[in-house]
């Protein structure tokens, strides 16, 4: 590595009315690199990286320091000349992609703007090379999509447009915020391969900050974490996570390769759905959507269930389904040797409280008007205060919290009173609808402890709704892989996670980034991915749903829809051609299911 | 966008009709005896039933309806673009209306053209430095203009533009009796007196504007101080104005690209306005005897002429509309996120 | 937990909106305008109704003021005192000047109570009820709000017969789809939050969700409304009665007395019209203030 660093910062500090949130912060990118920088939410990454271009959101100040990029101290240039400098020579991708684009404004029309403020560009040459850039970025039919809106684009598109105007003038350093958040989980990788490749393209470094350590594992070369507005001194890759060095990252990756407690060993059917089924008639168009088709489900007592899938797959769908929270078109669910979807109004609300669910958002869940107690009372038959403390105490809240309000509860500890108002009405089943997704990582892994506890003592059954492999991986004893609206792949969770056999489920773990350097994605070629877009479920394919984009697609598969085809291993798979391989190499499965 | 336009044209148009029935029905089930306002209380009974027939009022309100609808034969109605005759001045309704509207458009379109232009760079100051000192005392102005009694203002402007100062003249009509009106083309004053290439009439027409015109856009200033404020205070904090910095972007093409973007759904609210002190120009026109469309309102009311309200209130709420509408279409070329 | 998390975003707002001048200085006018609408009748140093010998007496001088005041005070023997002066008719305008809110906040507070409970209900109505059911309250709305509102305002009340009842009936009609239109939209959103299928989950019933979750949620944007609402209908009755066409002279109401002031001002006569405008301002000013702060704090 270069003795010369990039960029080279000391003592950044920027406060907000008093309150620092970058507190002198040394730094160094060495050329053509790409470091990564994690930290909770809040430690201040989001405000390091606009400082790095000398810039703060209203009412940050910047309160000294220098940001030294190729020997030339930024923060003392005057206002126009730093100006100059910004997307020329250190580039911003922030997240929100849709957020950063002006809504009234065409997306070629914004890429041109940038690239005319930096180069010596006519209002047409801009358009060409923006198309020209969009072109390179993977985008098909580039020249329409550049006359697009903002709100025409898909998030992952827009995001490769915030890439086209952070490189497009050719900068020396490209500052990537959260670049992905939000973006499902094929999509995501694709968009790092194509920032990692455009980047070395373009001879970029990249300062890449991000909370997901899967992300940092598999493409960055070195790391550093930032807390409470602190920079810790960056380290390898492999080094740091080998041996964690601080007790931040350490808590994070406590859970690597640790598996949930043990299901009961006897297995018990508490819930079978059977042919489960959700059409929702749009308006307007009265065109049908299928959200929920056809899905067979079944959970055992005690054990959970991992529902994964990227958004619009219906895994949400299916979870407020079990509640009747959205009532099915068609099926049944058998719980408890009843059929939920024909029960009474009267009759399903004695039973409703036996499933109970617990949702993405904590604040959204909880009535701000009422207090802990409140919440919690209003799952008990009558509202015993010895009963609500043992409740909090249950989901390690302190005492006191009962007289709070949703409010003035971190969302860490408000999904804990979700969790608790759920055990409250002693369930066998809990629906955990993304229970972690808007969680800090922090807080995240907090739940998940606290998740595990609960089951190991309680014995409740989980249906683990989430687009977060992780997660899944570190709370579920089986996995069910969606896609519009069904379940291609169900088994254990190894074999989903060692060895997945349908064609979109190895696609989807394969884009998965695992907080592990030791199979890094950016070292390996990808492998085949799925071609095009997800179809519309309006509109669905007659066959297959996944054959237009298949690589291993038959002309069979295009015609004849495909049936959930149960396996000898306990899987059960929607591909016809991959169920008859899997047939036919049997021998080489053990019972348990793992591929040898 | 064409599929856009005709819904919204169809939209108005359902409204108008329904505004027709209502306001017909509406005012023949109060209590009011039109009947008794025009011949007086000491009538006679045949003097009583007289009017009553002559005014059609005698017949079912069904065929009354129909009548006023155009609908029956051998007579015009509203389908026919006919309001009917006042019963106060005999004379058509649509005619009276021709001279009344004009005068109000005149003095209110100036108005909000002014307000609005004097409005932006305040609003745009204000969201500056959201919270310094300059935000602040403009805000507070704009919470203030946009709670007052305008004939009140109206008044006291008189007071002391007129009657203290003597720059104003008298609060008493669009033009000085001793002037000689431009023949009516447009029925704008201020136009109309420049097609005629009459300056004195143009310029003491300006001049009897000037203080309902003051006293409107003090009034009109401080929603749109408001809502311009704050349309560019959540502009300037968006994503795309920091990443537009954040791009190098000139800081002229910034101003521009955040003045689109929070002046466009500003059009909307305007057409709100518009229509708003359209209706409420009754007080302003009553403080300085303008012969608008406010004062034909009121006389209209005050003598239970119920051709003349029935028509008021259709003509100045397809006006409304009719802004409403164009401000929408406008706002809709500009946010290609509405038409679609 | 996350104990580590800055909320340095939110922190320094709270603390300049719990000192908001403009909301104390609204509170402090909604208050008086409560009491004076009480009260106000009742400690009017004049009979409001009955003319006294001064015939269009001018305030006093203010350099007068002090002393007048002391005099008072302390009981000392004084002429009698006219603070805004008196009509043409003789009658004291500071007595009329405090009773009148007994007219015109009242008219308002009750034409937006009405519209308020009436709107909000049918709010929920139509954010919960049949989607038809929904729309065709919608459509009536929209209908409503096509018409002009002063106008209106004047033409029902004159047909209907120039009284309080009718001011107040007649506000409340045009002010219902406001409270209509606010109260669906926030119960819409409301009804699909968590915490209502959470609710749900636990077997509550329907009645129970609209009434104890989605109703108290939904209620502050209407809440915040009514009290700029107020302000305006402050504005519009003494609008009414300033043209004719709301409550009959002589009662004690700010825009007749400024109505009556109106002819007097060119001559220089202008304390008649101005004190009751300046009572209408400084009360419409604080109401719209009062919203105004209710809302920044709804929003933090």
């Amino acid at each position: 590595m270069p003795a010369e660093p990039l960029l080279s910062v000391r003592g950044l500090s920027v406060g907000f009315h008093g309150a620092i949130a970058v507190d002198a912060v040394d730094l160094d990118v060495m050329p053509g690199e790409i470091l990564g920088l994690t930290g909770d939410s809040g430690a201040g990454k989001s405000t390091l990286g606009l400082a790095l271009l000398g810039l703060t959101r209203p009412p940050g100040k910047l309160l000294g320091g220098h940001v030294t990029l190729e020997g030339e101290d930024l923060l003392a240039l005057p206002e126009d000349e730093l100006r100059k400098r910004r997307g020329s020579r250190i580039g911003l991708i922030v997240q929100n992609p849709r957020g950063a684009l002006s809504p009234l404004h065409t997306v070629g029309g914004q890429i041109g703007g940038v690239l005319r403020a930096h180069l010596p560009l006519g209002r047409k040459g801009a358009w060409q090379r923006a198309v020209e850039l969009l072109r390179g970025l993977g985008l098909n039919d580039p020249a329409r999509r550049a006359e697009a809106y903002p709100h025409e684009i898909s998030g992952g598109m827009a995001q490769r447009v915030l890439i086209a105007m952070a490189l497009g003038a050719g900068p020396r350093l490209l500052v990537a915020d959260e670049p992905t958040s939000g973006l499902d989980v094929t999509i995501q990788a694709q968009f790092l391969d194509e920032l990692a490749r455009a980047a070395r393209a373009a001879q970029s470094a990249v300062l890449l900050m991000t909370q997901d350590l899967g992300i940092i594992a598999n493409y960055c070369d070195r790391v550093a974490v930032m807390q409470q507005g602190r920079v810790l001194a960056p380290m390898s890759v492999r080094d740091f996570f080998a041996a964690p060095p601080d007790e931040y990252s350490r808590t994070l990756l406590s859970l690597r390769r640790e598996a949930p407690p043990a299901p009961p060993a006897q297995e018990t059917p508490l819930l079978v759905a059977k042919d489960l089924s959700k059409r929702f008639t749009l308006r307007g168009s009265g065109k049908v959507l299928q959200a929920v088709d056809r899905v067979e489900l079944t959970l055992h007592r005690g054990e959970t269930l991992g529902l994964v899938g990227e958004s619009g797959s219906g895994k949400t769908t299916v979870g407020r389904c079990l509640l009747r929270l959205v009532e099915p078109s068609g099926g049944s669910i058998e719980f408890e040797g009843q059929d939920l979807v024909t029960l009474k109004p009267a009759e399903l609300r004695r039973l409703r409280k036996r499933v109970q669910i617990v949702f993405q958002d904590p604040f959204d869940a909880l009535d701000p008007r009422w207090t802990a107690a409140e919440i919690l009372g209003e799952a008990l038959e009558k509202r015993d205060p010895a009963r609500i403390a043992e409740l909090l105490a249950l989901v390690d809240l302190p005492a006191t919290t009962a007289a709070q309000h949703p409010r003035s509860l971190s969302a860490g500890a408000q999904q804990r009173l979700s969790i608790a108002r759920a055990i409250a009405a002693e369930p066998m089943l809990i629906v955990l609808d993304e229970p972690t997704s808007a969680l800090t990582p922090l807080a995240r892994v907090g739940i998940v402890r606290l998740l595990r506890r609960l089951q190991e003592k309680l014995g409740t059954a989980y249906l683990f709704i989430s687009h977060d492999l992780n997660t899944v991986e570190q709370l579920s004893h089986r996995v069910a892989v969606m896609y519009l609206g069904q379940i291609v792949e169900q088994g254990s969770r190894v074999q989903i996670f060692e060895a997945p056999r349908h064609p979109y489920a190895r696609a989807l773990l394969a884009a998965h980034l695992a907080p592990d350097p030791a199979r890094r994605r950016i070292d390996r070629a990808p492998e085949a991915a799925l071609a095009g877009e997800i179809p519309s479920p309006v509109d669905l394919p007659r066959g297959c749903y996944l054959a237009g984009r298949c690589p291993q697609a038959q002309e069979a598969c295009r015609t004849t829809p495909q049936r959930l085809i149960a396996l000898p291993d306990g899987r059960a798979l929607r591909c016809a051609p991959e169920a008859a391989r899997a047939m036919n190499t049997e021998p080489t499965l053990i019972a348990g299911g793992v591929l040898t | 966008m064409t599929g856009f336009v005709a819904r919204r044209l169809a939209t108005a148009l359902l409204q108008l009709v329904g505004l027709a029935l209502v306001v017909f029905f509406a005012i023949r089930l109060l209590p009011a005896d039109p009947v008794a306002r025009l011949v007086g209380q000491n009538a006679s009974r045949e003097a009583y039933l007289a009017s009553q027939h002559a005014l059609g009022l005698d017949r079912p309100v069904l065929t009354q309806f129909g009548a006023y609808l155009g609908a029956l034969p051998g007579a015009s109605g509203l389908l026919q673009g006919d309001f009917g005759t006042s019963w106060v001045t005999g004379e058509p309704v649509a005619k009276e209306i021709g001279r009344a509207l004009p005068v109000t458009l005149e003095l209110i379109t100036i108005s909000f053209v002014l307000a609005f232009i004097l409005s932006v760079p305040l609003g745009m100051l204000c969201a500056l430095k959201p919270g310094g000192a300059a935000d602040n005392a403009t805000f507070g102005y704009s919470l203030f203009a946009g709670s007052q009694p305008e004939f009140w203002w109206g008044l006291l402007f008189i007071y002391f533009f007129f009657a203290i100062m003597g720059w104003a003249p008298a609060p008493l009509g669009r033009l000085d009796p001793l002037s000689t009106a431009p023949p009516a083309v447009t029925g704008l004053i201020t136009i109309d007196s420049l097609l005629a290439g009459n300056m004195a009439a143009f310029s003491d027409g300006l001049h009897h504007l000037m203080l309902p015109v003051l006293t409107k856009v003090f009034v009109l200033s401080g929603p749109i101080v408001k809502m311009v404020r704050q349309n560019m205070v959540r502009v300037l904090g968006s994503d795309y104005v920091l990443f537009a910095r954040a791009s190098g972007l000139p800081p002229g093409r910034i101003a521009r690209m955040a003045l689109k973007n929070a002046l466009a759904p500003a059009l909307t609210l305007l057409g709100v306005l518009y229509g708003y002190i359209l209706g409420g120009a009754v007080l302003i026109e009553t403080v300085f005897s303008l012969p608008g469309i406010g004062s034909y309102a009121v006389r209209s009311v005050l003598a239970f002429d119920y051709p003349a309200i029935q028509a008021v209130v259709l003509v100045i709420a397809a006006v409304s509309l009719f802004v409403y509408l164009a401000l929408d279409i406008v706002h809709a070329l500009l946010d290609p996120r509405l038409a679609s | 937990m996350s104990g580590a998390a800055l909320s340095v975003e939110t922190a320094p707002r709270t603390a300049r909106q719990a000192r908001d001048p403009l909301f104390l200085l609204g509170s402090a006018i909604v208050v008086l305008s409560l009491v004076l609408m009480v009260i106000g009748p009742w400690i009017a140093p004049y009979d409001v109704g009955r003319p006294t010998d001064d015939i269009a007496v001018p305030p006093p001088d203010l350099a007068e003021v002090p002393g007048l005041l002391y005099a008072v005070i302390t009981g000392a023997p004084h002429e009698p005192i006219h603070w805004f002066g008196t009509d043409t008719a003789g009658l004291d305008v500071f007595s009329r000047v405090i009773a009148a809110p007994r007219t015109d906040v009242a008219i308002a507070l009750g034409a937006n109570l009405a519209s308020l409970v009436l709107g909000s209900l049918l709010g929920l109505l139509a954010g919960t009820a049949r989607p038809w059911l929904g729309a065709l309250e919608m459509r009536l709305s929209d209908l409503v709000q096509a018409f002009p509102v002063f106008i209106t305002g004047m033409i029902l009340v004159t047909l209907a017969g120039r009284s309080f009842t009718t001011i107040v009936l007649t506000l409340a009609l045009l002010y219902t789809p406001i409270y209509v239109r606010l109260t669906r939209a926030e119960v819409l959103t409301q009804r699909h939050r968590g915490f209502v299928d959470a609710a749900r989950a636990l077997g509550k019933g329907e009645a129970f969700l609209a009434l104890r979750h989605v109703l108290p949620n939904a209620l502050a944007p209407a809440l915040i409304q009514a009290s700029v609402t107020v302000g305006f209908a402050i504005l519009m009755t003494a609008g009414l009665s300033f043209v004719g066409a709301g409550v009959r002279p002589p009662a004690p109401e700010w825009g007749l007395m400024i109505a009556a002031g109106a002819d007097q001002i060119i001559q220089g006569e202008w304390w008649t019209s101005v004190f009751p405008g300046l009572a209408i301002s400084l009360t419409v000013f604080g109401y719209a203030c009062f919203g105004n702060g209710l809302e920044r704090r709804h929003a933090r």
